[in-house]
């Protein structure tokens, strides 16, 4: 029997998807030219936050491991890129690859501790290393500026123009993704779901689970640290707040309000979740009230998160979790 | 270190931990049972203490004795809001996903928090001690504030009185067998949903309770739901999830090793805390005293 | 050759004897069956033999390499293929997925993040899913198929892995005369056509001395007959403790 490796080749990618991905592709390259800068910045952000949803989501939907503390690791790199460009005279773009890299080496440690446990006990753990780096992060004044942030990041005179920035954004935000679409239908990303459905079988048919996880860990970390070194680059500053754990139930949310069982749904619902609170924040000052009945809502009536739902109305975005072209 | 600030350190820790016991049991039982992180719990505790600021200095300004009146009313007001949320809400979740049911229960957060803003605003408030439990007592020439002490005698009593409950009442009983097992509970015909109700309603008592009765030794304002909530986690980790005893312990060395950690190195004593977590959910994850899954 | 070579074994579950001093051999290319009453032992001897439980005491030997206290997905890369007595599949993956991820498994591909993974090793997991005869559901969401179809996408997984011994817990378990049948022919096929060392746990009589070149009893975590089934039947105290109501 002989194993058959087929290398991934565009041509197998030319499909109706293909062509969605185009269009939305030409709109996003021309969409400067179309809307007022506050909101391109608004863009820029939904952007940033689903690279950090999607990332996420690869631990809460496709392994379904519950990462209770997201904003540890975001801040991470953010904090890693702001330290490098503010006492370092490295160049930006060297700052910007040590964010997720640094973030993944973190993945790596705090990784190795979490995936011992399961269920309530690993997202409890996480909870309590995100608030651990908060705290460090609050308290450490003379290295992170503690709760005064550290403001005015350098960011190159080529990258200053936010109509450059947003580029800038963009390409990074489909190269992410678009790395994470592989790993996600890759070999790896079909023995993660099997894990999500049967841990147990999943073991019991030959697969080292534990490095398993420790592998999905990391690549969460790498793409909330690249999310948090973007935004470093967007906002010029980098605050305390960054690793909040109320700052993690935004990414969270952005997950299961697109959907946690598809993998465009953190990118919707990043999306969705950015615009409905600058919306309502500029109604009233009650988003959260806000917030918690859209959250109360989606979790008694729309389980499938805005995603799953068009999907199975409309099947547009199809979920690939099987195997139809055999 | 002197005696007197070691004992100080203490008693200052044990009243700390004997109120925060009072909180962190509901959840602690909430988890045994229903196998659900109660994110609202802290909301339960906040709503609590606003009522009690409410009732003392807006309501029944006049009334004096009126504390006493609020220990009683708001934490039974508390507990019909989560017998609110239990039935409208809660129990159609006990059978999803974890991340659904941490959300959903997050969204309570979120909702019972404004809604605390819009009625009660974002100032800070104070309420002042009843007036008997006022003052100090000397003791081998240390002064204790009699609040202090009153506290831990209120804790201990809320100790006693659900091992009370758990072991030799027929709901207790329930409640425990739920613990160890829970498809064989249901298999025998007790109605494990409306225990389950029960259940909650209780802890929702006591975080009210906790509310009203820290009241006077804490600032009343937004933003408390979630320190207490992070402090209960801490709790229920170390005491173990589910075990009543253990949250008992957990809470007493919460509140030393904050006590004291203030003194040693006050900038990072909430450090210590996540710290502990961390250590015991490493080491072991059930806790002191929870069962090994 | 001796593929499989227990001493010894024993489990206890706080003071409850559950395996005791279990040992007996299985010869490569034998078709064997334990069988006891519930309660005996045979499923915790299973979770010993795959890992899944730590032994007590005594040794495992595949092939002559021991494997006792290996992890059990080091012991399944060895080559201990096993299915469950509660079904134990991957409910919301399809059908092909499911044994899919079992090839990926023991091809070492489950670390592969680079290919697209249906293109690779398609014709492999089509192989066992007509073995199986599951080709025809390989769409449907393992979740959704029939109980009997379950059972042999169970084994189904457990063939993905390629082993050269498979432990079946009760196959035929919940499944209407008809069905067993089936999925009797299917294990004597698949002993006969890929090689295979069988030991599978049965309850159903017919199964067991229908097609078993060897049979092993079991009674309170004990062995107390080992050998062919005539003699099995003949035995005095199997027929004590076992087979009083039966045959």
């Amino acid at each position: 029997m002989s194993i058959q490796s087929k290398v991934f080749t565009k041509r197998g990618w030319w499909n109706w998807s293909g062509t969605w991905l185009l269009v939305v592709l030409a709109f996003l390259i021309v969409l400067p030219f179309l809307i007022k800068s506050g909101s391109l910045s608004s863009v820029i952000e939904m952007m940033i936050m689903s690279v950090a949803a999607c990332g996420l989501n690869l631990m809460i939907g496709y392994s379904g491991m519950v990462n209770f503390g997201p904003a540890g690791l975001y801040a991470f790199g953010a904090y890693t890129t702001a330290l490098l460009l503010v006492n370092t005279n490295m160049p930006f773009w060297f700052a910007m690859i040590a964010g997720p890299v640094m973030t993944a080496i973190a993945g790596i440690i705090i990784g190795w501790f979490c995936i011992r446990l399961t269920h309530i006990y690993f997202a409890l753990l996480t909870l309590a290393f995100s608030q651990l780096i908060y705290t460090i992060v609050y308290k450490w004044y003379g290295f992170t500026g503690g709760d005064t942030g550290i403001v005015g990041i350098r960011v190159p005179d080529l990258l200053a123009p936010l109509n450059h920035y947003y580029y800038f954004t963009l390409v990074i935000t489909f190269v992410s993704i678009g790395l994470m679409w592989i790993v996600v239908h890759s070999p790896f990303g079909k023995v993660v779901q099997a894990f999500r459905e049967n841990p147990e079988r999943t073991e019991s048919i030959g697969v080292d689970i534990k490095r398993c996880r420790l592998k999905v860990f990391v690549l969460q970390s790498f793409f909330l640290g690249a999310a948090g070194s973007l935004y470093c680059g967007f906002n010029h500053n980098v605050f305390a707040n960054y690793a909040h754990w109320l700052k993690g139930t935004e990414f969270i949310l952005s997950c299961l309000l697109g959907g946690i069982y598809n993998f465009f749904g953190p990118i919707v619902g990043a999306a969705v979740y950015i615009f409905l609170e600058q919306l309502v924040i500029s109604y009233t000052e009650y988003w959260p009230f806000i917030l918690g009945i859209i959250i109360i809502l989606l979790v008694m009536f729309l389980e499938g998160g805005l995603a799953g739902f068009i999907s199975e109305k409309f099947h547009i975005i199809r979920m690939r979790y099987d195997d139809t072209q055999g | 270190m002197p005696i007197e600030t070691l004992i100080r350190q203490t008693m200052s820790g044990l009243s700390m931990g004997m109120v925060i016991f009072m909180i962190a049991v509901g959840l602690c039982l909430i988890f045994g049972t229903v196998r659900v992180l109660n994110m609202a719990h802290g909301s339960m505790y906040m709503v609590g203490a606003f009522l009690c600021y409410w009732f003392n200095n807006v309501l029944f300004q006049h009334f004096t004795g009126s504390f006493w009146v609020v220990a009683i009313v708001a934490p039974l007001l508390v507990a019909l809001v989560g017998l609110a949320v239990e039935m409208l809400l809660f129990r159609h979740i006990y059978s999803r996903d974890m991340i659904y049911q941490l959300i959903l229960t997050f969204g309570v957060v979120l909702l019972i928090g404004d809604l605390c803003k819009i009625i009660w605003g974002v100032e800070y408030h104070l309420v002042s001690y009843p007036r008997f439990l006022d003052g100090a007592v000397n003791f081998l020439g240390i002064t204790f504030p009699t609040y202090n002490i009153f506290l831990i005698i209120t804790g201990v009593l809320v100790f006693v009185g659900l091992w009370v409950l758990m072991q030799h009442t027929r709901v207790g009983r329930i409640i425990r067998a739920i613990t160890y097992d829970r498809d064989m509970v249901n298999a025998l015909g007790v109605n494990v949903r409306r225990t389950y109700t029960v259940i909650f309603v209780l802890s929702c008592w006591l975080a009210g309770l906790g509310g009203v009765l820290t009241a006077p030794i804490n600032v009343i304002t937004l933003g408390i739901d979630a320190e207490i909530l992070i402090e209960c986690f801490i709790i229920v980790v170390i005491g173990g999830l589910g075990s009543m005893a253990g949250a008992f312990v957990g809470s007493i060395i919460f509140g030393l090793v904050n006590s004291f950690g203030i003194l040693i190195a006050p900038r990072l004593a909430i450090g210590f805390s996540f710290l502990l977590m961390a250590f015991i959910l490493i080491i072991r994850p059930w806790g002191l005293m929870g069962k090994p899954e | 050759m001796t593929i499989l070579k227990v001493e010894g074994v024993t489990k206890s579950f706080e003071g409850l004897m559950a395996v005791n001093k279990v040992g007996f051999q299985i010869e490569e290319g034998e078709l064997s069956s334990i069988i006891g009453c519930n309660g005996a032992g045979k499923t915790t001897l299973f979770d010993l033999l795959t890992g899944r439980l730590r032994l007590d005491a005594g040794r495992v030997l595949l092939k002559e390499e021991e494997i006792s206290g290996l992890l059990p997905y080091q012991i399944c890369r060895k080559g201990v293929g096993r299915s469950f007595q509660r079904t134990n599949i991957f409910p919301r993956l399809s059908t092909f997925d499911n044994v899919h991820v079992a090839i990926i498994s023991w091809q070492r591909e489950d670390g592969n993040m680079f290919h697209r993974s249906e293109k690779l090793l398609r014709e492999e997991t089509n192989e066992i899913l007509e073995s199986v005869e599951l080709q025809n559901e390989r769409h449907l969401m393992a979740g959704l198929l029939s109980h009997g179809d379950q059972r042999r996408l169970e084994v189904g997984i457990a063939l993905g892995t390629h082993p050269n011994i498979l432990l079946l817990d009760e196959p035929t378990a919940g499944m209407s005369p008809g069905e067993s049948r089936k999925t009797v022919e299917l294990i004597q096929r698949l002993g006969r056509e890929r090689g295979l060392t069988i030991l599978f746990i049965e309850h159903d009589m017919n199964v067991v001395f229908g097609i078993s070149e060897k049979i092993r009893v079991m009674h309170q975590g004990r062995i107390i007959a080992d050998g062919e089934p005539e003699k099995v039947r003949a035995n005095e105290e199997v027929q004590k403790v076992y087979l009083a109501e039966e045959v």
